[in-house]
């Protein structure tokens, strides 16, 4: 039995599909109709007689993915045939990688700065989807698209070095961080999936393998329904056989698929149909030049250059948008003003309406308008706050709305006054309490002159006004 | 006649293409009552392609002027893809299929106005050398001089044609000698190139890393006139060789004086024929003739090691392209019920003949875990080793000569009661060439009993020239 630290044991395999425009073996797109079996040829429909064709692009991108994730490159890239009878393999073989992956250990850092070890990296085609019309056990038959059929996807596969779901969450977090700065996801169409090994110190660590978790949400939710089920199981003196099992994500339950006696034999050999790419240091440090500036980069960035706190930097560094977003905001209005708003105000607007940046139209034009009046005192916080709100529900022009709506800030001294003496006129039971030594009632009376100016003023100056007028 | 004076006969309409190939398509349907040459005859794409070939000629078109095959009948090994027209591999459980693709050597000889008459009978998939494991339901060609005796395989079908067939070139293909064994049982040319010279697109695949699409013909001038049509690289075949483009005509009638040919001690051993070996020599006395040096060199690690290296590697590859015939996209098909499971494997039990199974568990057997490396991975190794040592004997000499088959074409009664390993052995002096991907021909040295008798010549890579060179030589002599 291995001996662990951890009470709970976690290592992921990680499918990626990579954003290529053509499939990794024919020149069939990778997008387009959704229609079925619209979108394949002889090669990815395995017809005899046809030959598989690499895709360079696809190889550039696993490779920058190998290099962003600190990975031994092997020199060699070679494909072998992973064999077994499936309805959705094309050939009963996938093109695969064995024995020597593209890259080997790697690793990943987690928000808390623990290393996940990335024992490899490998390139792969994807098999067809599989349709079962009336549900995954009522079907009386499936049906085949092919459209999805020699995709590009890689996979990425930890050492067991995850202690919890929510470690689990944050690997998966971090890496799609990197795939969005590498530009070699779609985070909008594409699919990632992972298989997961997950023990328990309970049950001597005995492997549980939970198959094919789609979306990165997903596998926090598999992994945690696991671990409780694991021990509940443990608790009534169950034993825990070593199975595979799948996740049924909307009943939000894993349910045992079969009981593994031994390791699947896919009889692995070399691929002759495709030659063997050599991965020379030249294309490697093409590659790395290549590359974008990568999450850490943008850390180390933002606190030298633009002297925000780390934590700021690394909030903002974390989502690939919200730091490009930065980068530009901070090139206009004062780094420390942009770095809150966008990593408090503009994160909380986007988490209450449970949105993603690139799924809002707002962008840096937005936000520098805002801030600049921020900047220059023309509105107040609130005000902004508000207008923030509205921009991510549906993007204007900011000075033009300001000015509509009249929401500028009050600067006009006598005016406020004016509010002011209302104020304390309207509430002198509140003056009299102020003067008996309650300082809260103070606020009572700001309040009011808050709401007469429809927010426009700022607490700070009413507070200052007031204080004077009634002393 | 060649073919080269039957295309300008063609060209100057001395010859009617379209009643010319009527005609052709006649015999074909004669010869193959008696032989067995065909699994299936292209009557409608040949006629077709003629017609449009005689429109061409009426018209003057400029284009057809350059056409290096222009009428001239292209059989195809059953092996190769022909869009449209159905393509086995001979074996039953590819009934019905006809390709969406033409080959990349079909699109060659199309371009070059080759007419394509049919597809010629074959060892299921390639596997046999006497074309007596055809598929279930399909019919056992006959050598041409005897029809009691095998006509080799696997391209048996294109063999025994070219022997029958005038005016006329086959497309063959060779994994572990299915062109130059077969071209020896029935007397005719069979050049078997580089691996990679011709391009496998289209080509279904019996062992990817050894198979090769080349020539078969009455003549050598026949053979390296269409090893210039068919040669050349395909983006579409990552295998696929990217070298300059050769003349191979320009090597017929080419003096041979001054050239080494190394002389296969061990191929001349025990076990086989005195008759094959007495005329082997006669062919390499005609080579001393016409100014060849020769001297014998042993090569023991091919002849010692071939059969096993290449049963090992054919088999793992074949074992895996064979695993995406089972009944769903394409082929033979069987009454749908239960699991996919027993679907495939009723599928594939009722569609394979029985050296497809036996070829199939070997090659899976030698890929399983725990005995890849001590297989599959050891036969890979033991490759790089012959290449080494053909390597070395190339640094001295142009060509290596050996019988190209141990005895003579057997009866058909004989054939039966060989086991299987004794059935593979009559492929030892051709499989190590294959295996190391070296080009070589069968040229025919002479009759013993009426039964004809060539002799393999095997040269460095990418020398198809050397054996043309040779052959040609040889054939001016007799």
């Amino acid at each position: 039995m291995e001996k662990f630290a951890s009470e709970i044991i976690i290592g992921l395999e990680v499918h990626v599909e990579l954003d290529t425009k053509t499939k990794l073996f024919c020149s069939c797109p990778t997008k387009g109709s959704e229609e079925p079996n619209t979108r394949t040829c002889v090669v990815c429909l395995g017809m005899p007689g046809s030959k598989p064709v690499l895709n360079r692009k696809a190889v550039e991108f696993a490779l920058k993915l190998c290099l962003a994730l600190n990975c031994k490159i092997s020199p060699e890239l070679i494909f072998s045939r992973k064999s077994y009878f499936y309805p959705d393999m094309a050939k009963n073989y996938q093109i695969s990688q064995y024995e020597i992956p593209l890259g080997t250990n790697g690793k990943l850092k987690l928000k808390d700065g623990k290393e996940i070890c990335i024992t490899r990296v490998h390139m792969e085609e994807d098999p067809a989807s599989l349709i079962h019309p009336s549900g995954l056990k009522e079907s009386q038959y499936v049906l085949v698209d092919y459209n999805r059929s020699g995709n590009p996807l890689v996979e990425i596969v930890t050492k067991p070095d995850l202690n919890s779901p929510d470690e689990a969450r944050d690997f998966m977090k971090k890496l799609i961080t990197v795939l969005n700065y590498l530009e070699i996801f779609d985070i909008n169409s594409g699919i990632i999936k992972a298989d997961a090994n997950i023990s328990i110190e309970e049950s001597n660590y005995t492997r549980i393998e939970i198959k094919n978790i789609t979306g990165f949400k997903e596998i926090e939710r598999a992994l945690f329904y696991e671990v409780e089920r694991q021990k509940n199981e443990t608790k009534s003196h169950k034993k825990i056989e070593q199975e595979t099992r799948a996740w049924d994500s909307e009943r939000g339950i894993t349910f045992s698929l079969r009981k593994k006696e031994t390791e699947e034999d896919y009889g692995y050999i070399i691929d002759t149909d495709l030659t063997i790419v050599e991965i020379t240091d030249k294309l490697i440090s093409e590659t790395k030049k290549s590359m974008p500036e990568l999450a850490h980069d943008k850390v180390k960035k933002f606190i030298e250059n633009h002297k925000i706190k780390k934590e700021d930097a690394e909030i903002l560094a974390a989502e690939k948008g919200l730091a490009e977003m930065f980068e530009k905001v901070a090139e206009e209005v004062d780094p420390v003003l942009a770095a809150k708003w966008l990593r408090r105000e503009l994160v909380r607007v986007l988490n209450y309406n449970k949105k993603e940046l690139h799924e809002v139209k707002i962008d840096e034009k937005h936000m520098i308008d805002l801030l600049k009046l921020v900047e220059n005192k023309k509105i107040t916080d609130n005000v902004a706050a508000k207008i923030l709100e509205k921009l991510v529900e549906n993007p204007f022009d900011v000075n033009e709305y300001v000015k509509k709506e009249s929401l500028e800030a009050v600067s006009d001294v006598s005016e406020l006054e004016k509010y002011c003496k209302e104020s304390i006129a309207e509430n002198p039971k509140a003056v009299e309490d102020y003067k008996k030594g309650e300082a809260k009632a103070l606020n009572f009376i700001v309040g009011a002159v808050m709401r007469k100016s429809k927010g426009k003023a700022t607490p700070k100056e009413v507070n200052e006004i007031i204080l004077k007028l009634i002393k | 006649m060649l073919c080269h004076d039957f295309i300008k006969k063609i060209k100057n309409r001395e010859i009617d293409i379209a009643s010319h190939t009527e005609k052709i398509i006649d015999e074909c349907k004669e010869i193959n009552k008696e032989y067995n040459y065909f699994n299936t005859i292209s009557a409608e794409l040949a006629l077709e392609q003629a017609k449009e070939i005689k429109k061409q000629l009426k018209n003057k078109d400029s284009k057809i002027k350059n056409k290096k095959l222009l009428g001239v009948a292209v059989s195809v090994k059953d092996s190769i893809c022909v869009k449209n027209v159905e393509t086995t591999a001979g074996s039953k459980i590819l009934r019905g299929y006809k390709p969406l693709f033409d080959a990349f050597a079909i699109q060659k000889v199309k371009e070059e106005g080759g007419i394509i008459i049919g597809k010629t009978s074959q060892d299921e998939f390639g596997f046999g050398g006497f074309s007596a494991n055809v598929g279930i339901g399909f019919k056992i060609p006959k050598n041409p001089f005897d029809i009691e005796r095998s006509c080799g395989g696997s391209s048996g079908g294109a063999a025994g044609l070219s022997q029958k067939l005038d005016n006329h070139i086959a497309l063959g293909e060779s994994t572990g000698g299915s062109i130059a064994e077969p071209a020896s049982f029935c007397g005719v040319y069979g050049l078997c190139p580089t691996y990679g010279r011709v391009s496998r697109n289209g080509l279904i695949d019996f062992s990817n890393s050894m198979d090769k699409i080349g020539p078969m013909g009455k003549t050598i001038d026949d053979v390296a006139l269409m090893m210039d049509v068919i040669a050349g690289y395909d983006k579409n075949d990552s295998t696929s060789l990217n070298v300059k483009k050769e003349n191979f005509e320009s090597f017929l009638n080419k003096p041979i004086k001054g050239m080494k040919i190394g002389i296969i001690k061990e191929a001349f051993a025990e076990g086989v024929d005195r008759e094959v070996e007495k005329n082997v020599y006669n062919g390499i006395y005609e080579l001393e003739e016409e100014g060849a040096k020769t001297e014998e060199i042993s090569l023991e690690l091919p002849i010692k090691y071939g059969i096993a290296t290449y049963y090992m590697i054919a088999t793992s590859e074949a074992s895996t392209n064979l695993a995406k015939l089972c009944g769903m996209r394409y082929g033979a098909t069987e009454k749908l019920e239960n699991s996919f499971n027993e679907y495939f494997t009723k599928v594939r039990s009722s569609n394979f003949g029985d050296e497809a199974k036996r070829r199939i568990i070997l090659g899976t057997f030698a890929r399983m875990s725990g005995f890849r490396d001590a297989f599959y991975l050891k036969a890979a190794k033991v490759r790089t080793l012959m290449i080494n040592e053909y390597k070395k004997a190339f640094k001295k000499f142009d060509a290596l000569a050996s019988p190209t088959v141990p005895i003579l074409p057997p009866k058909f009664s004989e054939i039966k009661k060989l086991t299987p390993l004794q059935h593979y052995l009559t492929d030892v002096m051709t499989v190590s060439p294959n295996v190391a991907g070296l080009p070589h021909i069968n040229i025919p040295v002479g009759f013993e009993k009426n039964l004809p008798i060539g002799m393999l010549l095997i040269a460095d890579h990418l020398q198809e020239g050397k054996l043309i060179q040779l052959g040609s030589a040889i054939e001016k002599g007799k």
